[in-house]
């Protein structure tokens, strides 16, 4: 019984707190990768792929490997041993792909400025497709944010970065 | 002569639980470690100097050395943890350490564009492109199995660590970790830098520990000041550091159940996590607790309802507690994953010197908040289960989320709706150290200040070794719970690579 009422209980706070996606059929996948910060964003990040958040009822995936997504959302500043990596997670993500910055680290490396281990953030960089600030910005925000993404706030033809 | 005459032999300095030695003393020393028990907390450099940190009953106690030609002997063969520490000192200061245990680079991996970045006269480096290549040690490299890897970039949530590991019919044989992904250079952005962004910097060093960090930060500085807060800012950072507990162990419990195949156990955890998070962030500003604190007293955008909002949250906690631990024992298959899973060995915690949770887990009477005048009237725990596995620190943690919405219930009429003072500090040029009991364990912070600003910081975490400690209770374990046995542990690379 106490199992019964569990599952309900997720449920019901789910539908809640869903946000449905906009007419898109598949989900929009994102392969998260955390560039070297606190691990904040990625705390949020995980909360909004969370119950009571809906992050898949929105129309948003999380991808296991860079070849599985639509999206490279990054979060934290881009330390020059976290570089390579990315661009190695960028060029395997297949086309159209595009970036979503999360966070101001990500952004302009908020309190982590460029060092002898830091680059900052990508801003100036590379093409940047959706921005959402904030240190960290929260589950909410969040889901505003890529939720603008289907509803093509943003541009269609996503550059390459 | 044991350990603690050689130090307390030594070289009195203006900081009074601080010994100079020379290096016949310092070696000395370390042959005394091999034998003596004293609690190591940690080894740092300030280009000139190396200074380590022990503990005696809770209380610091630090020695120092004056490099000679830019090395000095190291303390690893005495004390394992501080292998790491060695390392580091190694790469940003270019500083030797001779006898060393271990030489390979933790977080200089030629992709800087300059040697020894914190020396004084930095060296010009060439910065390599391209990944970073790992560097196996010797038994690593003679271990037998196929060879795989784990990150830095696996599409998972937690900061960047490399782990390479050996294997043979699913099991990990050895495993080695590589870190530095995450390497932020904090200890030159904390250098001369005033006490409030030094502050805010320490609230950065690992999310979801901000308040550990920045509480024992401002205590270390407000201890250099030869100052206090006020009782209303005291009791509001321990208030602070066990909300942070209560959702910190919410969200390592939804994690491990998450990665153990348990995603309704894991998603109570995150609802009661964020059905508090609903009551505490209009306190306090962040979600995450960030910049709660800063030296003299507290930072919140609505401190005077602080009390009401412990209260709040020890009624919702409390309410939900039982059915969470039920669910959790009972949810088929979940406990029975986790026994067994990433046993801790007394002898690998002795030799890695690791304390908190972890520890406690594995039957270790250890927890700083004892010793903490914060705490008084409010310490209350006793360890339950304590085989070391991750079955034992998943109950714990659940114990642990019981015990500090007891505190938090026991803190609201303290606080009230009293508003936290706020000291006004003088920056002398002195140093200062304090420690907290944060989520995974003590976390220490050491700070000179020098004409008004930071001249350095030095921050202890459990992190190294929990990476240590990870890579033996790793073995054995089946490959595919290499992930949840990390998580258990409380390995994290932000904390680690600061």
């Amino acid at each position: 019984m106490r199992m019964i009422r569990a599952v309900l209980s997720v449920a019901f706070r789910q539908n809640m707190m869903a946000m449905k996606p906009a007419g898109r059929g598949a989900p929009l996948m994102l392969f998260h990768i955390e560039t070297g910060g606190c691990g904040g964003c990625g705390m949020e990040l995980r909360a909004l792929a969370s119950a009571p958040y809906d992050l898949g009822g929105a129309g948003f995936g999380l991808a296991n490997t860079p070849a599985g997504a639509d999206m490279l959302l990054v979060s934290g500043p881009l330390t020059r041993m976290m570089a390579p990596v990315l661009q190695a997670a960028w060029e395997a993500m297949p086309d159209p792909k595009g970036i979503i910055c999360m966070g101001d680290c990500a952004l302009d490396g908020g309190v982590f400025g460029e060092n002898y281990a830091t680059l900052g953030g990508l801003e100036r960089r590379v093409t940047i497709d959706l921005r959402l600030p904030g240190c960290p910005p929260t589950p909410t925000d969040v889901l505003a944010g890529l939720a603008s993404l289907l509803r093509g706030d943003v541009q269609d033809d996503l550059p390459p970065a | 002569m044991d350990a603690l005459s050689l130090i307390r032999g030594g070289e009195p300095t203006a900081t009074p639980w601080r010994f100079r030695l020379d290096e016949l003393a310092w070696r000395d020393l370390v042959e005394a470690l091999r034998a003596d028990p004293l609690p190591f907390c940690g080894l740092w450099c300030d280009g000139t100097d190396v200074h380590a940190l022990f503990l005696v009953r809770d209380e610091p106690l630090a020695v120092t050395l004056a490099l000679e030609d830019g090395r000095y002997p190291a303390l690893s063969p005495a004390r394992a943890a501080s292998t790491l520490y060695e390392r580091a000192i190694y790469d940003l200061y270019g500083a030797e350490a001779m006898w060393a245990r271990d030489v390979r680079p933790l977080f200089d991996h030629e992709v800087w564009p300059c040697s020894s970045p914190l020396a004084a006269r930095p060296g010009v480096s060439e910065a390599r492109s391209g990944l970073a290549v790992f560097q196996p040690s010797e038994r690593f490299a003679t271990a037998a199995g196929a060879v795989d890897g784990w990150g830095p970039a696996s599409g998972g949530v937690s900061p960047p660590l490399y782990v390479a590991f050996t294997q043979s019919r699913g099991l990990v044989g050895q495993a080695e970790s590589q870190s530095g992904y995450a390497h932020r250079g904090m200890a030159l952005r904390w250098r001369g830098s005033r006490v409030e962004d030094g502050c805010r910097l320490s609230g950065r060093v690992v999310a979801g520990q901000s308040v550990a960090h920045q509480s024992a930060f401002c205590m270390a500085v407000e201890q250099a000041c030869g100052q206090t807060v006020g009782e209303q800012a005291g009791l509001a950072r321990v208030a602070l550091m066990e909300m942070e507990r209560v959702l910190h162990h919410l969200y390592t419990l939804a994690d491990m159940a998450g990665r153990a195949q348990a995603p309704l156990v894991a998603a109570h955890c995150m609802m009661l996590r964020e059905t508090m998070l609903e009551q505490i962030s209009p306190v306090t500003g962040s979600r995450l607790l960030m910049d709660c604190c800063r030296p003299g007293g507290v930072r919140l955008p609505e401190a005077e309802r602080l009390g009401a909002v412990c209260e709040s949250l020890a009624g919702i906690g409390q309410a939900a507690h039982p059915a969470l631990l039920e669910l959790w024992e009972s949810f088929p298959g979940l406990v029975a994953r986790l026994k067994g899973l990433g046993v801790t060995r007394a002898e690998d915690l002795a030799r890695v010197g690791l304390e908190g949770l972890v520890a406690r887990a594995a039957g270790q009477d250890c927890d700083t908040r004892r010793a903490l005048a914060l705490y008084e009237g409010l310490w209350r725990y006793t360890a339950g289960r304590q085989y070391g596995s991750a079955a034992d620190r998943a109950l714990l943690l659940l114990d642990e989320v019981a015990e500090s919405l007891s505190q938090l219930a026991r803190l609201a009429p303290r606080i009230g709706d009293a508003m936290p003072d706020r000291e006004a500090l003088s920056l002398p040029d002195a140093e200062g150290m304090a420690m907290v009991e944060g989520p995974w364990g003590r976390v220490a912070y050491w700070v000179r200040l020098q004409e008004g600003r930071l001249a350095q910081v030095f921050c202890h975490t459990p992190a190294a070794a929990a990476l240590l400690l990870f890579e033996e209770s790793v073995k054995d374990q089946p490959v595919e719970d290499l992930p949840l046995v990390a998580c258990s542990l409380g390995v994290n690379a932000a904390a680690l690579d600061g």
